[in-house]
């Protein structure tokens, strides 16, 4: 028999986070059809929803920190529940409240991010050493674009790559664009989804007055988290500028004729929609815009693609945690990759990067499979 | 005591009366300052009764109609746009502000409209502030 | 003008009022006002009592002008003139505050409503200190109804008015009556034929002589008002002579052209000409001339060489008519939601998805397969599975429920089980069997076998991952109770689609005036004790029109339209409301804006005179004019410059 939660004020916190639309949660179980977590094992979605509505929320559980905030079940409730909010809350209540435990890995990186502001542990100072070499400025009032390039780019050895094709190309087209230097900390997006409230609210500060005392009016990112974030999240804690995703950037630079693409790449590239571009924001049709500019280039669709894009398993603080073989979803991707016959798969995000790269590796495929951003591609057809 | 603002509201029996009655019934709350005079259509008030109101005390008026298509008169709220802007630009010459005088479509089913619309101006006149003795209209 | 000695009730109305505003308080300010000779509250003034209250005043207290304060005007006006009418007083000497609807009821308890409330009686009294008596005029209506719309709905109403020997003109769009459920197999719950206990009806609709049947014939305006409307009908040319024509298809037969049927659902074709179903009423066809070769391209004509009555006539033009109408009954039914919006149930992608009107198609005998269920190879199903709720309680499409949809599930599980040997599933999320007779279906369907599954279907997919899977059509759906995600390998999906209003609802709500409730379907007056009236008088509503509704709900509702109109019929006039405008000949200029603005055209000059004048009879009282006369030469009764500033003044003060 289960008893109603003892825990009444992180049930009330949980409740009051769902709103009203977890109170019209009518349990179809929609949710849980559509959750990429069932092609991998069982994730009842519905379930927890209604324990939440109950106040039977098991926070010891380890499905806590299953979710992924792909946001594919939010899109379809019919209901309008806010799923995502829900798993926030019930995170929250474990991270902040302390009942239950946090996953190490998790707990780990969240630690990594209060104490040096990002999530790999690595040293503050080196966060712009990925542009050493690269004539990059550092952003002063007056500075058109801020480049903003999130800390897998900044940090990761293979990810910078990123990181830098963007200085590149920005170089190359005398774009006014800087860096905001080394008291960057991460945008904060994923570790809030994790449920560590207090971390993002101190790394959105701390963000939002470094941009605002350097006078930011533009912000490029490479990271649709960091987009998702700075776009709909920030405004509300005082940070307002524009936020433009380098896809978009890079698709409004192609329409004007200021980026033109003169050699061939000749492959076949298959897209994956990030979750935070596509079904987070909408952000479809420019990444496509930009590959299809790329001469030779012949741009494949996955067989779930846009709306129905499947994710990588990288959001909601899972790309710090580990993912048992067979429940992976990029490896899936990888196997759809395959069958469609695409010689490259292009990216827009750089936990994609991450996980897609780890599949390629782990499944055997570097030979006849490439990973890239866009921008990498971008930058080779300049 | 803070500014309580007094608002007349000229609701048209067919459509807005009706929402506001359906928002009544519902039990949706909204603030208590727009004070609701029937007439028949928002294109039949003439613009007279708005600034009698100003004049009689009101601090805003606010004038509800079917929306546009949907009259029962056929066209009378287009009327009433045609006039309530005119009215508008001669009030703003007189030193009153445009936000004093508003014309919203309330649809007959629209309980929960009518009380964001008596919400809003609400909210917006008492920003405003109290119709200025100096800006009273004598008329 | 006499004195004005007013009398004030104040209501209770339970505690809906009493509750919120100090009613005694109230009361006791009311007597302070001028002219109030008598000031009092009541628990519910509208009943046999309260209204006795107010008779026994005017009587005995000499009062001559009432105000109460209790409801909304649109629930009791009428009410309470009644009462001052067997008073003996004229019943425009009346005013009502709305202190429920619009004070006790939209606001926080507080002392500020019972202010509000005072603030709103001090209005009225103001008000109707002002008013006069008004003269109440009586015109005769026009017997004949219109009704709109030759499905179930508007078929029972025509039947019923005309059973009084009453003329009812029915128009029907399509090229036959019969409506969506000409297109059913069997009905629930009884399992009866939907043609055979449809086409007796229309044949008596057909050949009753009061009713007279206008098919592919739309209104195309309308202007007047409740019992004396002037209806423009426009017959759309059918290209075949009625009068020659005698049903026997050879011209059908040897049409070459073809386009998808829209009778059946787009499952089969049929020829450019065209009956739209073996039972059509009237049994004569119709040429399509968007995809007519002789309309296209100017030639073919093999119609006429077939037809040995000769009633091929390609110059035949529309017939536009006029009808004098006392009452219009609209019944246009529901169009359905289209499948196509939501992909992932792949619709229109796998070959063996259908729609439930599509699948109804199939079932029935008169159909593409001739009533035998088959897949789009030609083989029975082993497997079928119904999904509920497409289109319907989603927030993303409709959030009402279509009322009908598990109940014509079940009645497809059993037609499936009589006619294949399939195993069906059910995907819902709740089952509504409300109606006579419905549980019981319910308990008899479940007793054939059928499997519920309570989950709503995420995705419909051709993917196999087993061997079971191959060339099967996969479930994916959270069985809720069981707490499974399950993936259920069926040969065809039936997609159990939302009724929506018709695509072209706006335009007739237009037309006729029509309020749409918040779900896009015609506005009824009052959702519980008026739904067959509208808002304006003399149109009523009836059917899918009005809301998804079966067809012993949409009977009843025509039957209730019919009544309706019959009780104007049967009194053979109407009284006119009192609230005209006219114009004062003294103050009149002869400017003539006024005469533009009247969308009655009531208003015109007197060329002799040189001034305007409004026809009392035509005048709906919009005050329109009044408000744009420059010289104030308009009264708008009821609504005068001196009541209403009479009522701001109240409110403000």
């Amino acid at each position: 028999m289960k008893i109603l939660s003892p825990y009444k004020e992180a049930t009330d916190v949980i409740l009051e986070a769902g709103g009203e639309p977890l109170k019209l949660c009518y349990q179809c179980g929609l949710c849980t059809g559509i959750c990429p977590w069932n092609l991998v094992r069982s994730f009842l979605v519905r379930r927890i929803m209604h324990e939440a509505q109950l106040g039977t929320t098991d926070f010891g559980s380890e499905d806590t920190w299953t979710c992924v905030t792909c946001r594919a079940c939010v899109q379809r409730c019919p209901r309008g529940v806010e799923i995502i909010d829900v798993m926030r809350a019930i995170r929250r209540a474990v991270a902040s409240l302390g009942i239950g435990v946090v996953p190490d890995a998790l707990r780990i990186s969240a630690k990594n991010i209060a104490s040096v502001g990002n999530p790999l542990g690595e040293a503050p100072e080196k966060r712009d050493d990925w542009a050493k070499d690269l004539k990059v400025k550092t952003f002063a009032s007056g500075t058109e674009i801020l480049y903003f390039p999130c800390c897998i780019p900044s940090y990761d050895p293979d990810v910078k790559t990123v990181a830098r094709s963007t200085a590149k190309i920005f170089n190359k087209l005398g774009i006014d664009y800087g860096l905001i230097g080394t008291e960057a900390k991460c945008c904060g997006e994923s570790i809030r989804k994790a449920g560590y409230e207090d971390t993002f609210q101190s790394l959105a500060q701390n963000n939002i007055n470094l941009f605002t005392s350097n006078g930011v009016k533009t912000v490029v990112v490479s990271s649709p988290h960091c987009y998702h974030t700075f776009k709909n999240e920030y405004p509300e804690l005082g940070g307002k500028f524009e936020v433009i995703h380098i896809t978009q950037y890079l698709a409004s630079l192609i329409e004007q004729g200021k980026l033109k693409l003169s050699k061939e790449i000749n492959k076949k590239v298959i897209y994956s929609d990030p979750c935070y571009l596509g079904r987070h924001n909408s952000v479809y049709d420019e990444p496509r815009k930009v590959l299809q500019s790329i001469p030779g280039l012949e741009l494949i669709e996955f067989p779930d693609s846009r709306e129905e894009a499947l994710c990588c398993g990288g959001g909601g603080g899972r790309i710090w945690m580990d993912t048992p073989k067979g429940e992976r979803f990029s490896d899936i991707r990888m196997e759809q990759a395959v069958a469609k016959g695409a010689d490259i798969i292009a990216l827009a995000c750089p936990y994609c990067f991450l996980n897609y790269r780890d599949s390629l590796l782990s499944m055997g495929k570097a030979e006849t499979m490439q990973v890239k951003d866009i921008a990498e591609l971008v930058a080779e057809a300049i | 005591m803070s500014f309580e603002p007094k608002i007349v509201g000229f609701l048209c029996n067919w459509c807005s009366y009706a929402g506001a009655d359906l928002a009544g019934v519902s039990r949706m709350k909204c603030a208590p300052n727009v004070h609701i005079i029937r007439t028949m259509c928002s294109g039949g008030l003439s613009p007279f009764f708005i600034l009698k109101a100003l004049e009689a005390g009101a601090d805003g008026v606010l004038v509800c109609g079917c929306s546009p298509g949907d009259c029962h008169y056929r066209e009378g709220n287009y009327k009433a746009i045609r006039r309530i802007s005119l009215l508008k630009k001669v009030l703003e010459q007189l030193g009153i502000e445009r936000e004093r005088v508003q014309l919203h479509w309330v649809c007959a089913s629209c309980g929960e409209e009518f009380v964001n619309v008596v919400n809003k101006i609400t909210a917006e006149i008492k920003e405003l502030g109290p119709l200025q003795a100096g800006q009273k209209v004598v008329i | 003008m006499e004195e004005p000695r007013i009398g004030v009730y104040v209501c209770h109305c339970g505690t809906n009022i009493a509750g919120t505003v100090d009613v005694e308080e109230v009361a006791k300010y009311a007597e302070t006002l001028p002219h109030v000779v008598v000031s009092r509250h009541y628990p519910y003034t509208c009943s046999d009592p309260g209204q006795e209250l107010i008779k026994n005043d005017i009587k005995e207290l000499g009062v001559n002008r009432v105000v109460v304060a209790s409801c909304s005007p649109r629930l009791h006006e009428k009410t309470f003139q009644g009462v001052l009418r067997e008073a003996g007083l004229n019943p425009y000497l009346f005013q009502m505050a709305n202190i429920r609807e619009h004070c006790s009821w939209l606001h926080e308890p507080g002392p500020e409503v019972t202010e509000k409330a005072k603030r709103m009686v001090r209005a009225a009294v103001n008000r109707v200190s002002h008013h006069i008596p008004l003269e109440i005029r009586s015109v005769p209506i026009f017997p004949a109804t219109l009704v709109i719309g030759g499905g179930i709905a508007g078929m029972q109403a025509a039947w019923e008015i005309a059973n009084s020997n009453h003329m009812v003109y029915l128009v029907e769009r399509e090229p036959s009556i019969g409506g969506h459920m000409a297109q059913f197999d069997k009905t629930f719950p009884t399992l009866d034929c939907a043609a055979c206990i449809l086409t007796p009806k229309m044949t008596e609709v057909a050949r009753h002589p009061f009713i007279r049947i206008l098919t592919y014939s739309e209104v195309v305006e309308i202007s007047g008002y409740v019992g004396n409307f002037r209806v423009k009908i426009r017959r759309k040319p059918r290209y075949v002579d009625e009068g020659k024509c005698i049903g026997c298809l050879i011209c059908q037969e040897k049409c070459p052209w073809t386009a998808l049927s829209e009778f059946d659902a787009g499952t089969r074709k049929r020829k450019a000409i065209y009956t739209p179903f073996a039972q059509a009423v009237p049994n004569i066809p119709v040429i399509d001339t968007e995809h007519c070769a002789y309309f296209l391209k100017g030639t073919c004509r093999a119609c006429e060489k077939f037809c040995d009555a000769n009633a091929i006539n390609f110059e035949q033009s529309e017939l536009i008519f006029e009808l004098d109408i006392g009452n219009i009954i609209i019944a246009t039914g529901f169009d359905t939601f289209d499948a196509f919006s939501i992909p992932q149930y792949g619709y229109g992608r796998y070959p063996n998805v259908f729609t439930s009107l599509e699948f109804e198609r199939l079932s029935s005998p008169t159909g593409p397969t001739e009533g035998h269920i088959i897949l789009a190879d030609g083989r029975q199903p082993d497997s079928v599975a119904i999904v509920h709720c497409v289109g319907s309680r989603d927030k993303n499409y409709h959030e009402y429920c279509s009322r009908v949809c598990c109940m014509h599930a079940l009645k497809y599980s059993h037609l499936l089980k009589e006619k294949t040997n399939a195993q069906v599933y059910q995907m819902y999320i709740d089952m509504r069997c409300f109606g006579k007779g419905y549980e019981e279906f319910y308990d008899r369907i479940q007793s054939e076998g059928i499997n519920f599954i309570r989950g709503k279907v995420a995705k419909v997919s051709d993917e196999a991952i087993a061997e079971e899977e191959k060339g099967k059509l996969i479930v994916l759906v959270e069985d809720t109770l069981l707490g499974n995600m399950l993936r259920v390998p069926v040969d065809m999906v039936i997609l159990c689609i939302a009724l929506e209003p018709r695509k072209d609802a706006n335009e007739v709500a237009q037309l006729f005036h029509l309020g749409r409730s918040a779900d896009g379907f015609f506005l009824e007056r009052h959702p519980k004790l008026d739904p067959v009236a509208t808002m304006s008088e003399g149109i009523l509503i009836a059917g899918c029109c009005q809301g998804p509704k079966d067809i012993p709900d949409s009977v009843a509702q025509a039957s209730a339209a019919a009544a309706r109109a019959l009780a104007m019929i049967a009194r053979g006039k109407i009284e006119v409301p009192a609230i005209t405008a006219s114009i004062d000949e003294t103050k009149c200029s002869g400017c003539k804006i006024c005469n533009l603005l009247c969308p009655y055209n009531a208003i015109f000059f007197d060329d002799e005179a040189k001034i305007s004048r409004i026809n009392q009879v035509l005048c709906q009282g919009c005050g329109v004019c009044a408000a744009a006369c420059p010289s104030g030469a308009i009264t708008h009764n009821y609504f005068t410059a001196e009541e209403i500033t009479a009522e701001i003044e109240g409110v403000l003060a």
